[in-house]
């Protein structure tokens, strides 16, 4: 007993510290994404546009400050949304496979940004991004109400069948619209593939505050999803309401979600696999699973985005098809070494 | 804003247009007299054969609009977009004739089989080896069209001039008579259009230009070896830029990331048509940062370009004038 505490303690006291490693890896990752791109740009250019901080007019300062800042950061946010809401939602349906996907966010947020082209004639990812979010927070919403009838509520089995019926349901009525207009096909096929690129300065500070805010609520939720962990019975009798909490980290779920997919499209593997990641370097307690998911989320968000945007020079790969391309792989690994048992 | 349409269209007609570019167009008419035996040279080599000369014709749209330029009138039409808007449709009386689809890859076959049509007519993409409607790509059940009756088509190749003068070829083996004064009118009309046209070009030396259509996450240059309109204008001696890495995969077009949107400094800038409105290039300049880097698009340089739907003289010839127009009104000093 000793020396398990013992080592316990010890691997506790090293988490402080990665997640200070983790956060300068996210920095340099970050300063990567500005300075690196399809359009190869002078270091000492980069950052003199950057120390003025206002564009001079030239395509450098343009590209620098109006593209490549607003892309790091929107990456940096939506990454984090993404790790963090994958590990909230692996936590409380206690589902390893879990992520925003399965709860028909991108189907729900794909079904209103037709129909808002088809009903109302909205156009451009400027507006169609609040469509989106609206989208994916009634399918949470519709989810999880649809999940909780019946006496024992929300469990997670009711939960992924409700998910799954969403996604089929909102699927179809995509399907069904997309088939009839050709408007709404087009507005689809720009946003089904997920991308950083294309969205600016509005898109960002439009969906900025919903998700500073829920991530800081979501670290939170911790110490709740240990008890969730451990069972229903268990967690109950730990004195966790059950229903109350988890229904609270849906609301979290949904906003990061919901905000995430709907500026940037739907995004794959990350919200996934970046818990599974946090998991393997700081073991199962959420109190520190949840912090290394939201450093992890943008790390690999970001780094993706970079491969695509070097690799695919003079134009880009989208994020969303090298996270398809090389987060299969990932996942495999994951699955064979076993880690998924651990949730 | 129609500012997907110009995605979809890249796709679209990147699988529609995977075959251009290859031979020149190599049909030619045969039987003149109506009702006797009929025969046709296809844009595929094939000869296509009949015991008379087929009168209820299904065409494609641009197809259809050539047909009927010379009076032969199809009794069904197949487009990609609605009619209305279709840019070779949308003038013309379509009154009695079925429409059967209004959107790419979707041909209602149960409507056109009550047509009992005797000749399907579509373009002939002579890499994807198959004709409008009919490629890789679209509805299975679209492709039972082709089992209603003969399809046959002029190739998509090099010259707009080529594709009218393929399907003068096919009307005139259908019965029409090629020789009416107003087809001849048309004619007269595109003669005259690309003289002036000539002529507006050699008023500019140095001009150049570069056909461009802007997406939300990537700017699209066209690359003309593979667009028979802009092959057109460059053999008339306007200087379209040639795009120096055309996507591998997709030669249609050269993808450029919107960080690279200045790669080229044309003059001028011809817009896809398709995605083309008087207001665009100041709403893309808004919502692009590095849209008016392009200095032509900065100073306002831009017209529309009829992309990739030609196939008459007629309509050939009304978009030349504005072309014509628009280089005149050029300043051949805006690009580097």
């Amino acid at each position: 007993m000793k020396t398990t505490s013992t080592r316990t303690a010890r691997r506790a006291s090293a988490l402080g510290p990665g997640l200070v490693v983790l956060g300068a890896v996210l920095a340099l990752v970050a300063f990567l994404s500005i300075t690196q791109g399809s359009r190869s740009i002078g270091l000492g250019e980069v950052l003199a546009a950057l120390g003025s901080m206002h564009g001079d007019g030239t395509i450098t300062s343009t590209v620098t400050l109006d593209l490549r800042v607003p892309r790091t950061l929107l990456g940096v946010l939506v990454g984090a949304a993404l790790g963090v809401a994958g590990a909230v939602l692996q936590g409380v349906t206690r589902n390893p496979l879990a992520d925003a996907g399965i709860m028909g966010v991108n189907a729900g947020a794909a079904a209103f940004v037709v129909l808002a082209v088809t009903v109302l004639g909205v156009r451009g990812v400027g507006v169609s991004v609040w469509f989106a979010f609206a989208g994916a927070i009634v399918a949470i919403v519709l989810v999880y109400a649809v999940a909780s009838m019946g006496r024992e509520g929300a469990t997670p089995v009711k939960l992924a069948l409700a998910g799954a019926a969403a996604t089929a349901g909102f699927g179809s009525v995509t399907t069904g619209i997309v088939m009839t207009n050709i408007d709404a096909l087009n507005e689809l096929r720009f946003w089904q593939v997920g991308s950083l690129a294309g969205r600016y300065a509005p898109v960002l500070l439009g969906v900025a505050p919903f998700l500073v805010v829920a991530l800081v609520v979501a670290l939170g939720f911790g110490r709740a999803l240990n008890g969730l962990a451990l069972g229903e019975d268990t967690a109950r009798g730990l004195g966790l309401r059950v229903a109350r909490t988890r229904a609270a980290a849906f609301v979290v779920v949904a906003v990061l979600a919901g905000a995430a997919t709907a500026a940037c499209g739907p995004i794959v593997f990350v919200g996934l696999v970046v818990p599974h990641v946090a998991r393997f370097l700081c073991g199962p307690d959420y109190r520190w699973v949840l912090p290394y998911s939201m450093l992890l989320g943008p790390v690999v968000l970001l780094l993706a985005d970079v491969l695509g945007r070097v690799a695919g020079a003079p134009g880009e790969l989208q994020v969303g098809v090298v996270l398809g391309v090389l987060g299969a792989p990932a996942f495999i690994g994951i699955v064979r070494r076993g880690r998924l048992s651990e949730v | 804003m129609r500012v997907w349409r110009s995605v979809l269209a890249v796709a679209a007609l990147g699988v529609a247009l995977a075959g251009c570019g290859a031979e020149a167009p190599s049909s030619g008419g045969a039987a003149p007299e109506a009702s006797g035996p009929w025969s046709f040279t296809s844009g595929s080599g094939e000869v296509v054969t009949a015991e008379r000369v087929p009168t209820r014709i299904i065409a494609h749209a641009g197809e259809a609009a050539a047909l009927m330029s010379f009076g032969i009138r199809p009794v069904g039409i197949y487009a990609d977009e609605a009619v209305t808007t279709d840019p070779n449709l949308k003038d013309l009386d379509l009154s009695g004739i079925e429409i059967l689809g209004e959107e790419w890859g979707k041909i209602d076959v149960e409507k056109a089989a009550s047509l009992r049509p005797d000749l399907i007519v579509g373009d002939w993409w002579p890499a994807e080896k198959a004709y409008s409607g009919l490629e890789e790509g679209v509805d299975e059940k679209s492709k039972k069209l082709a089992e209603l009756a003969p399809v046959v088509g002029v190739s998509q190749g090099k010259s707009i001039v080529e594709l009218a003068e393929g399907y003068e070829d096919l009307a005139e083996s259908l019965g029409a008579k090629v020789d009416d004064p107003r087809i001849a009118a048309n004619k007269q009309r595109f003669e005259e259009s690309v003289a002036r046209f000539k002529e507006a070009v050699a008023a500019k030396p140095g001009l150049t230009v570069l056909a461009m259509s802007p997406a939300d996450d990537m700017v699209y240059v066209a690359n003309p070896e593979y667009a028979p309109e802009l092959l057109d204008l460059q053999s008339w001696g306007l200087q379209v830029i040639n795009p120096d890495s055309p996507d591998p995969g997709f030669p249609y077009w050269e993808n450029l990331s919107w960080e690279n949107a200045d790669k080229y400094q044309p003059d001028l800038i011809l817009w896809d048509g398709r995605s083309f409105t008087p207001t665009a290039n100041a709403e893309w300049g808004a919502k692009q940062p590095t849209w008016f880097q392009i200095s032509a698009a900065g100073a306002g340089a831009v017209a529309a370009w009829p992309a990739y739907w030609l196939h008459t003289y007629g309509h050939f010839a009304t978009e030349l004038d504005k072309l014509s127009e628009a280089v005149t009104a050029a300043n051949a000093d805006i690009g580097t």
